[in-house]
């Protein structure tokens, strides 16, 4: 019994030794970037870092600011790209990122992006304070409707995302949830592969449709709720120059109240073309970048001068 | 709870260390506690059928002593009858109810008149149709006298409910299985690693083999309409891997853990798809039930023995209830009969059992004669198993009218080639391990390094092709 468990017990070592050197050799799993949290409350990357995409086909780069992506040549003319992981645009290679697409579109202006997974209606809002700085002539924040029903507290509390409470009208400043079991988990890839593969708390069909009645039941709550956002945001933050990037088939009620408020707005719209998203994954692929800064383009150039 | 589960996982290493723990000479512990891993095991899926398997188990434990007690012929004759009729009482009930009911319904109609009975929403309990053949053999054996009744109650329901094998068979004879649980088990350290070797060569079938045909089966089969004849004949091919992985795969995974514990079931696969003619397939093919209808139907029918229309008789009763045993539908009927069709030929002119040794035995290559009767052979069964996946009778024809028609001679419309590869890197294995209990028994002539990175390609290969987990398709018959 003895060698028995001896034995067992090398097989797995070995074993976890050899799918460690497989799955980095691989690239069976995307490199996750060390994240922190600056003073400002707004979580960006360490800066300077380097990873590569599933399959390792292509890789990211953290800047030196702390964001994907190249930073621009110069900042004059300056057009600021925030978002969240659409924008951040880990799976797609670098000559895929807006940024790249717009330029190609008006050569004359820079473009910096901001963005960084998870990133709420309200942080997109706070990153544009933050980078007021470098005094951009324009700022386009591309949202979808979870950016704006995750901004505020009074719907879902989230620790990790920044939010707002509408009633005390407090921002809740995201923390990193357990930064040190993450920081094993994506050093430790063939933890990590499991981890995606063999996910712990996959939902049972019940609690989907459980959650999908809940969606419903608070479907006029979230609406209202999201229009307090606006209402909140316009009296806190200056609007002037920002254009809001609505992913296609983003709700037009959400669309209508921000225009009527002010913003200037961009419905980016899929349905005259193939599909813009990857068949596994809901971001877009390069082509759906590049059709929705085609997009971004033509209205674009109506708000600055290029 | 599911083999290929990380549930599973789990249990394994515990039950397998508490077991060990308690000491090979304990038996009465080790049996207590298989019977409760057994349940827990079983009642993963749905904790009320454990009643069902405790009722059968005591039903069968007391007729056993009864008949042990009694020597009156008539007496001894009821108790059997009694066994049989509730043993297959439940299983016609959640098996077959709602299959008899339409039936009658659509019989009715034929003739014009209508009926109305009620089906059911009835559930069917996991591996019924497996535990039920299992406590009838003991029923059986005892009533022929070819098995002493057991007293121990603890045994016999570890026995019955023994969970390695519980849900998809093999199907064991009390005769085989039954002694092990009275006989004191010690660790046996070449047992253990033979036992891990053969879950590991299962889980592969399973996993890899098994679940990536599935998928390109399913997309095949459930759009057949849109495919040309030769996709759809490599569909069946798919199909015939799927089933052939999914349901050796558990066998071999129930044989290796069963051999971890001290125990050993009877072989159930046998290199099927070696085979030279149909009849060699039957012996490679499930070969536990294969032979407990043949020991408990085909015999006491007269088996060959009789003329000629009473082989042809006992033939198609014994491929049909087959087919019928696999599930209540129309399709397995028909393929149950099919393959008498294919067997009668070579039982009528007595070349059944020509075949009966390994094909090419040491060599590596089989003639070009052995060639081309495995690949008839195979082409057969894989017309067969179109009526065996087919969501009915209509399907089926349909399915192969569009096969077999000019657009079988155009080229495929989907060739994954990956898992062809991997088809083909499997067949190569079963292959040269032929000769084996199953593919890779006889590993030890490597190194134990070249045997350690080999069983590690092996797991590599399993995480890098995972398909979509599926129950193994046996759980339903």
């Amino acid at each position: 019994m003895k060698t028995f468990l001896k034995n067992i017990v090398l097989f797995f070592v070995l074993a976890i030794l050899i799918g460690e050197v497989v799955v980095r050799l691989t690239h069976a799993v995307v490199d996750i970037p060390q994240r922190t949290i600056d003073e400002n409350g707004i979580q960006k990357y360490f800066p300077n870092q380097e990873g590569f995409w599933k399959g390792g086909n292509h890789k990211w780069v953290i800047n030196e600011m702390g964001w994907a992506g190249e930073l621009p040549k110069s900042y004059d003319k300056l057009v600021m790209v925030i978002g969240d992981s659409f924008i951040e645009n880990f799976m797609n290679p670098e000559e895929c990122h807006q940024s790249i697409f717009l330029k190609s579109h008006m050569p004359n202006n820079n473009f910096l992006e901001a963005a960084r997974a998870g990133v709420s209606f309200l942080e997109a809002m706070e990153i544009d304070r933050q980078i007021d700085s470098l005094k951009p002539d324009h700022t386009l924040i591309y949202l979808n409707d979870k950016d704006f029903y995750e901004s505020v507290y009074d719907i879902e509390p989230l620790g990790d995302i920044m939010q707002v409470n509408l009633n005390t009208k407090k921002i809740n400043y995201g923390i990193l949830k357990a930064p040190r079991i993450k920081k094993v988990l994506y050093n430790w890839k063939l933890l990590y592969y499991f981890y995606n593969r063999f996910p712990l708390n996959q939902n049972t069909n019940k609690q989907i449709k459980d959650k999908k009645k809940d969606i419903e039941k608070y479907e006029l709550k979230i609406k209202e709720k999201a229009f307090q956002l606006v209402d909140y945001v316009i009296e806190n933050y200056e609007i002037k120059n920002k254009t809001l990037v609505f992913h296609p088939h983003s709700n037009k009620e959400i669309i209508e109240k921000c225009k009527s408020s002010g913003f200037n707005v961009i419905a980016l719209d899929s349905s005259k073309d193939s599909t813009w998203t990857f068949e596994h994954d809901s971001h877009w692929t390069c082509y759906g970048h590049k059709k929705a800064a085609e997009q971004v383009f033509k209205e674009l150039k109506k708000y600055i001068s290029n | 709870m599911l083999f290929n589960s990380i549930e599973f996982f789990v249990f394994l290493p515990i039950v397998f260390g508490l077991y060990w723990l308690v000491g090979g000479k304990r038996i009465k512990e080790q049996n207590l506690l298989i019977a409760i891993a057994s349940y827990v095991f079983y009642g993963w899926w749905d904790w009320r059928f454990l009643s069902l398997i405790l009722f059968s188990t005591i039903v069968d434990y007391s007729i056993g002593i009864a008949l042990g007690k009694n020597e009156k012929p008539n007496k001894r004759k009821v108790l059997l009858w009694i066994s049989i009729c509730v043993n297959l009482g439940f299983l016609g009930f959640f098996k077959y109810y709602n299959f008899f009911v339409d039936s009658l319904i659509d019989s009715f109609s034929f003739f014009g008149s209508e009926l109305s009975i009620n089906t059911l929403n009835i559930i069917l309990p996991v591996g019924i149709s497996f535990y039920t053949f299992q406590t009838l053999s003991y029923t059986i054996d005892v009533y022929n006298k070819r098995l002493e009744p057991t007293k121990n109650f603890v045994g016999f329901m570890a026995f019955v409910s023994f969970f390695p094998q519980l849900v998809a068979g093999p199907i064991e004879r009390a005769t085989n299985l039954l002694p092990q649980f009275s006989k004191e088990r010690s660790f046996n350290y070449v047992n253990a690693v033979d036992g891990l070797r053969q879950v590991l060569w299962g889980l592969f079938k399973k996993i890899v083999i098994a679940d990536n045909c599935a998928k390109y089966a399913n997309i095949i089969f459930n759009n057949h309409t849109e495919y040309n004849g030769s996709t759809l004949l490599l569909g069946a091919f798919f199909f015939a891997f799927q089933i052939y992985g999914d349901f050796s795969g558990y066998s071999d995974i129930a044989i290796g853990i069963s051999r971890l514990f001290g125990f050993n079931l009877k072989r159930n696969f046998a290199f099927p798809y070696f085979s030279r003619d149909i009849a060699e397939f039957w012996r490679r093919w499930h070969i536990s039930l294969s032979s407990w209808f043949r020991d408990y139907l085909y015999i006491p029918l007269g088996g060959s023995r009789g003329g000629t229309k009473m082989k042809i008789r006992n033939t198609f009763i014994i491929f049909i209830v087959s087919g019928f045993w696999h599930g209540a539908n129309w399709t397995f009927i028909i393929w149950g009969a099919l393959n008498a069709i294919y067997f009668l030929p070579l039982l009528l002119t007595n070349k059944n059992r020509l075949n009966t040794d390994l094909v090419a035995e040491g060599k590596y290559f089989a003639s070009l004669k052995e060639f081309g009767q495995m690949a008839f052979t195979f082409f057969i069964t894989l017309i067969a198993w179109v009526f065996f996946r087919a969501d009915n009778v209509s399907h089926a024809f349909s399915y192969l009218s569009r096969t077999f028609n000019t657009s079988l001679f155009s080229g495929f419309e989907i060739f994954p080639n990956t898992i062809l590869s991997l088809i083909l890197f499997f067949i190569m294995v079963e292959w040269l391990g032929r000769s084996g209990e199953y593919a890779i028994e006889k590993i030890d002539f490597l190194n134990k390094s070249l045997r350690w990175a080999f069983y590690m390609l092996l797991i590599i290969l399993m995480f890098s092709f995972t398909g979509e987990e599926q129950q193994f398709i046996y759980f339903q018959f």
